[in-house]
């Protein structure tokens, strides 16, 4: 049964991939529905963002994604192995001595560089470094074993984005909004937060479009920097920008006249009037000032250090987005341009010193934005997921004290709508260094996220040179046991 | 099964491919037959085209729609050929010579587009997006690549010449062979990991080396043959006759291929005068800066300090504050006067050095080091004292010099330790110093927008000179890799490095035969024998995909609606008849592109109107079969290149290192911060933007450019908020608004009728409406010229292919 269903969506594919020209594939698409295939899948363009109904009925509407640029240490957070503190300063036995990783060769086995204690009324242990998020563990659904095919940042960013590690491939929001659309008539579907220090390591491909319309592509702005050409021009009044709206508004219908039919030439007229609603829309979603205070204390955004402040006000703010309707936030923390762990995760050299800076930063923003989702009851259909790109090594690079990339097992979280919680899935070995139990690759990962959403990952295709592209590549299974 | 789908999919709306793609892979498919003769059906019709694509719309009861007006025809021909609408002037002598002979009035049209250097700056680019052409390496670090653009003016020429497109594919191959040494840039257009970027674990150098090859297998194959043969890099083509061993086949023939840079031979001359003609405008603009009383900040990479011609025996650098701790200078350099300045200051030639006290650690940081000709920090000299200090140079004699040159750091690492006031003396003997430069007059912060007027545009256009100068430096390189020994290569089992299998020799698929090559083949016989293959008139594939890209670019979309992808799972020719001829003739004509483009141009089909009509729309909405020339969106290339022509402000330089469309940045990453200004040195044709991988301009790159990421053989088109934001509000466009309405007034006159008349023609090409007018009347009296202008700007009518 390849069949009927499977060459319906490659249809579908067609009539998505020509939305935008013409009256494309009308005849196609009401064909499908008569068949009963495609019953709510189509893309207006006129409205490209409109909401579409999933394949089935899913748990979770929307995603928010903190994600730890910078490769997030699962030995220093949520990892723990009692094996390691004990062996702490003994060579890894599993390796050759001397081994070389990412950065060159490594020394012995390293503690974890924070205390771990039992947290929650699960008693999972987790460390110091983040207590508040700590807290917070009954909520939680770790992941322990995932891997990526990479040791190497941007290809590591790349690939938890976009299921690809090489650059030019769409990231999974961009593939939700092009599946869903998006529940807000304001705002674009998909948006990225960029951490306040800067882009993470592989900067817009974490929200590229690849080869999707480029209306699927998530928007950067956050609380530091607006979206670029929001505002009108200096010394243009609002009866003048009114006006000119008017005027063009005119021009156009007289063109359209002459091309009766063109959704496209339509679509471009409708997406001024979208254009002209988002310059209201995006300075009200971002002022918090209407927030209580109370809460911008629970967040952290009061605080004295501008970038945690800054990355608490962006965390406010993903709430409200996805409040608004907003299918997909990513909320980035850590940024490359400052240099090698030191306004991210890598830390190679100093870690503790590094993390300690970095842990005050993302700890009480991010688990102030859990309890405030679930205090407005947004945590039951969000799916809140926490990410990195890869691990770090149970062993100290030879002749520093910090760890080196690590590939092979590390530990993201899921957490609200459809998750388990508490649950611990799949384990790395005695040293936190290998995935060795219930091994979880990035593809099934991504493929169980889209299932959460509703979508079945083998069937959310776009046809691009030759092939019919999808966020897991040709691979992937849905991690059934996470479900509820 | 097929059958049953078959019944799903009307016949001709363009997804006759879902039959094919589910059936085995076939040798026999359509597209691996070689080329075939084909008479054009006697339809009585002028044109070959018009004969193949009129007994498909008479088997739909269809037609052709009746020729286009000629306004639109001209505006078609040249936004399409060269990516800039027609000027007024342009327009009146078309519309004289076509009510004296239409035909007479078109064909020339298209001749003098053909000939203008413009053609090959669209066309040009249309190459560049099929083989992702960028000046970045991309992933994390995208640091620059600047030896990369020479290939970029390469194809340019190439389009410009009507180089024969046999040719064209051989030297991109191996140019290096007929000393075209920019064409192979071709092979290294993809991104790349750097060095620091690949992991020292043996299995991660593998694989990048393997990410490498197959970047040059999917721009070979996809590009030259439409075939994606990467697909089989880890399991048999799923679709495609093509073996895992024949992607390895065609792997190891770029097996000597490296990413790099290597000497550059053929180029030179062209480099050496923009060396000098980048230095001229710089030394203008400084002459400039230097009439406003303004001179810019100190550097910590390189200072050039002028004055007039003065004998010196001794020369003194007194620097009386830093930017913090103790100053630090890294060669000073002393230039004699006249026509062969050398730097007179070099201890090796005898010249002395003293001081007012030297650092107390002298591993990196010596006196002697001043002048020991060697840069870097490791070679400097840093003063005993936070609160500054002095080097004295005794040249022995006295000498006529006329310049300083002097760093913190000649290699750009480090700014810190910077002098930042500071006097610079001469004189004949110790007692009598006089000053000839200094830091008086210097800027603080070269941070534009802390300026204004003239002095902040001269600031903007010595920053882009400068970065367009750097990228100069240097040897002559060109990112067009680097050529070695072979290694054997092996096929790897599921794709995976750490499980190699046989060794397997040069070739390629073996449905299309065999090349004779073995693995003792070189590197330069390999390259070369692909090349021919490929070249070759009874290649099946060359011809047919390059006519297919001619086609598809021409009518928006292609006969084989998959330009790069001729297999199993690409599209099936709308017209497989018509696609074989066109093949035919391009071979029969040398290969000549510009020779196709007249064949297309002259077509009733192309020259039909764009205006849809119900029966069209009801049998054939996709326009598969060609009842209507299909209008559709420009490209960000052009709408940006239109704007800056209508406004009168686009400079035609052609070629050279380009200029950026982001701040100038000095982070160790590259941080790509959007220009929100532009100023004139950036109103060049966006091909001539410095290509950031990922990166976007923060105009236009919303207009569906492609990231260059992945080969693009076909832009999407999009319709989004941030298109409308970005043409409606952004400061280029205001900008421009502003200077199109000063032509306005300068050419029309006073009265905002004639304005808004002579405005219409620049932009659409025609005459406005009498309500056209009136409210445009009523706008201006209003809201003013600039806002009238802006407006025009974003319509549909400005932005779309007529």
């Amino acid at each position: 049964m390849i069949d009927a269903y499977r060459a319906a969506l490659m249809n579908r594919r067609n009539f998505l991939g020509r939305a935008g020209s013409g009256l494309s594939g009308i005849a196609l698409s009401e064909l499908l529905s008569s068949q009963g295939l495609l019953a709510n899948a189509l893309i207006d363009p006129l409205q490209p963002n409109a909401r579409r109904e999933p394949e089935f009925d899913p748990p979770a509407k929307r995603v928010i994604m903190v994600f730890c640029s910078g490769a997030l240490s699962q030995l220093e957070t949520f990892d723990y192995k009692p094996e390691l503190v004990k062996r702490s300063g003994q060579p890894l036995p599993t390796m050759a001595k001397g081994f070389k990783s990412f950065q060159g060769e490594n020394g012995n086995l390293a503690a974890p560089q924070f205390e771990f204690r039992p947290r929650g009324d699960c008693g999972k242990m987790t460390s110091d470094l983040l207590p508040e998020i700590g807290k917070l563990v009954d909520e939680f659904c770790f992941i322990h074993s995932l891997t990526s095919k990479t040791n190497t940042h941007g290809p590591g960013e790349n690939f938890m984005s976009t299921g690809f590690t090489l650059d030019g491939f769409p990231s999974m929001g961009a593939w939700a909004t092009y599946a869903l659309g998006s529940e807000s008539e304001n705002l674009p579907g998909f948006v990225a937060l960029p951490d306040p220090r800067g882009v993470p390591q592989s900067s817009v491909n974490n929200w590229g479009p690849g080869f999707l319309p480029a209306v699927f592509q998530g928007t950067p702005f956050n609380m530091q920097k607006q979206i670029g050409n929001l505002q009108s021009p200096k010394g243009v009044g609002k009866e003048t920008d009114e006006a000119a709206r008017q005027y063009l508004k005119f021009l156009n219908q007289r063109h359209q006249d002459q091309f009766p039919g063109d959704t496209e030439l339509a679509a471009r007229i409708a997406s001024y009037e979208l254009a002209a609603r988002m310059q209201l829309s995006v300075p009200e979603v971002t002022d918090l000032s209407k927030e209580p205070a109370s809460l911008k204390k629970l967040y952290g955004a009061d605080s004295r250090d501008p970038v945690k402040a800054g990355f608490a006000k962006n965390c406010m703010l993903a709430r409200k987005l996805v409040e608004d309707g907003v299918r997909f936030v990513q909320v980035f923390n850590g940024a490359y341009a400052m240099g090698e762990g030191v306004g991210n995760w890598d830390g190679h050299r100093a870690l503790k010193k590094q993390y300690g800076i970095h842990g005050a930063i993302l700890d009480q923003p991010v688990a102030a934005l859990i309890r405030d989702l679930k205090s407005r009851g947004l945590f039951d259909d969000t799916l809140f997921a926490f990410v990195t790109e890869f691990g770090r090594m149970p062993t100290f690079q030879k002749g520093a004290s910090g760890r080196d990339h690590n590939p092979d097992g590390f530990t993201v979280f899921l957490a609200g709508a459809g998750v388990k919680a508490p649950m611990s899935y799949g384990a790395t070995d005695e040293f936190g260094h290998r995935a060795v139990d219930k091994v979880v690759t990035m593809h099934d990962f991504h493929a169980t996220l889209l299932h959460l959403l509703g979508l079945n990952h083998e069937n959310l295709t776009f046809y691009h040179n030759g092939i019919e592209r999808r966020l897991t590549d040709v691979h992937g299974h849905v991690l059934s046991d996470l479900l509820i | 099964m097929n059958s049953e789908i078959r019944l799903l999919v009307p016949a001709f709306v363009g997804c006759a491919l879902v039959a094919e793609a589910w059936s085995k892979p076939d040798p026999n498919h359509w597209s691996f037959h070689e080329v075939a003769e084909r008479s054009v059906p006697d339809l009585g019709e002028e044109n070959g085209i018009d004969g193949f694509l009129l007994q498909r719309l008479k088997e739909e009861g269809l037609s052709f729609s009746k020729r286009a007006e000629p306004e639109n025809l001209l505006r078609r021909i040249f936004l399409d050929l060269t990516g800039l609408p027609p000027t007024p002037d342009e327009i009146n002598s078309f519309e004289k010579s076509w009510k004296e002979d239409t035909s007479e009035a078109y064909e020339s049209a298209v001749e003098r587009l053909l000939v203008s250097p413009r053609y090959g700056e669209r066309w040009g680019q249309h190459w560049l997006d099929a083989v992702r052409f960028a000046e970045t390496h991309g992933f994390e670090v995208n640091t620059p690549r600047p030896n990369a653009w020479p290939y970029r003016d390469y194809v340019i020429r190439a389009f410009n010449e009507d180089l024969p497109y046999d040719q064209f594919v051989f030297e991109q191959l191996a140019g290096d062979t007929v000393s075209k040494d920019a064409a192979t840039g071709f092979l290294v257009t993809a991104a790349a990991l750097l060095q620091g970027q690949v992991g020292k674990d043996d299995e991660s150098i593998k694989r990048a080396r393997q990410d490498e090859l197959n970047e040059i297998v999917i721009n070979t194959s996809a590009t030259f043959l439409g075939l994606t043969v990467h697909c089989a890099r880890c399991h048999d083509h799923k679709f495609d006759a093509i073996s895992q061993k024949d992607y390895h086949r065609m792997q190891a023939i770029f097996g000597g291929v490296r990413y790099g840079n290597r000497p550059f031979r053929d180029d030179s001359e062209k480099r050496e005068e923009e060396i000098r003609s980048l230095d001229m405008r710089i030394a203008l603009v400084e002459q400039r800066l230097k009439k406003m009383g303004v001179r810019l900040p100190v550097s910590p990479l390189l200072n050039t300090e002028r004055f007039a011609p003065i004998s010196a025996r001794y020369l003194r650098f007194t620097i009386r504050k830093t930017n913090g701790v103790e100053p630090c200078i890294d060669e000073l350099e002393v230039w004699s006067s006249g026509e062969k300045s050398t730097n007179v200051a070099l201890a090796s030639n005898g010249v002395v050095a003293s001081s007012s006290g030297d650092y107390h650690d002298p591993s990196k940081h010596r006196l002697e080091y001043i002048n020991d000709g060697k840069y870097g920090n490791g070679r400097s000299w840093i003063a005993s004292e936070t609160r500054g200090g002095w080097v004295i140079l005794d040249f022995g004699k006295p000498i006529l010099i006329d310049r300083v040159t002097w760093g913190r750091d000649r290699k750009g690492v480090y700014k810190d330790r910077l002098p930042i006031d500071y006097v610079i003396e001469v004189a004949a003997d110790k007692d009598a110093w006089r000053e000839v430069a200094g830091s008086k007059g210097r800027l603080m912060s070269l941070d534009p927008s802390k300026l204004e007027g003239p002095q902040r545009s001269a600031v903007l256009d010595h920053q882009s000179l400068s970065e367009a100068r750097r990228r100069l430096d240097g040897k002559k390189m060109i990112f067009g890799g680097v050529f070695q020994k072979p290694p054997p290569m092996h096929l790897l089992n599921r794709g995976d490095v750490t499980q190699p299998k046989e060794e397997v020799p040069p070739g390629i698929p073996e449905v299309f035969g065999s090349l004779e090559m073995s693995s003792a083949t070189s590197d330069v016989d390999r390259r070369k024998g692909l090349a021919r293959w490929i070249a070759s008139p009874k290649n099946p594939l060359t011809a047919r995909v390059m006519v297919n890209r001619v086609w598809h670019l021409h009518f928006g979309t292609g006969l084989v609606n998959t330009p790069s992808d001729f297999g199993g799972m690409g599209g099936k020719p709308s017209h497989p008849g018509l696609l074989d001829w066109l093949a035919v003739r391009f071979v029969k004509d040398g290969w000549s592109i510009k020779n196709l483009h007249r064949l297309i141009l002259s077509s009733k089909a192309y020259q039909q109107s764009g205006r849809p009509n119900s029966l069209g729309m009801e049998k054939d909405a996709h326009n598969r079969l060609l009842w209507r020339f299909q209008p559709r969106r420009l490209e960000a290339e052009a709408i940006r290149d239109s704007i800056l022509q209508v406004s009168g402000s686009l400079d035609l330089k052609m070629g050279g290192p380009g200029f950026s469309f982001f701040k100038p940045n000095t982070n160790y990453v590259r941080v790509y911060d959007a220009k929100e200004e532009f100023g004139p040195l950036e109103w060049r044709r966006m091909i001539y933007g410095h290509r950031v991988r990922m990166e976007q301009d923060g105009v236009f790159g919303a207009f569906d450019r492609p990231d260059a990421g992945l080969i693009c053989s076909k832009r999407t088109q999009s319709t989004t908020p941030l298109q409308s934001l970005n043409l409606f509000n952004s400061h280029f466009v205001e900008q421009q608004s502003e200077i199109f309405s000063k032509r306005l007034v300068a050419e029309a006159g006073g009265k905002v009728n004639g304005q808004i008349v002579l405005a219409f023609q620049y932009c659409f090409g025609r005459v406005p409406t009498a309500e056209e007018v009136s409210k445009g009347v009523d706008f201006v009296n209003q809201h003013g010229l600039p806002q009238f202008c802006r407006v025009l700007f974003n319509t549909n009518e400005f932005l779309f292919l007529p």
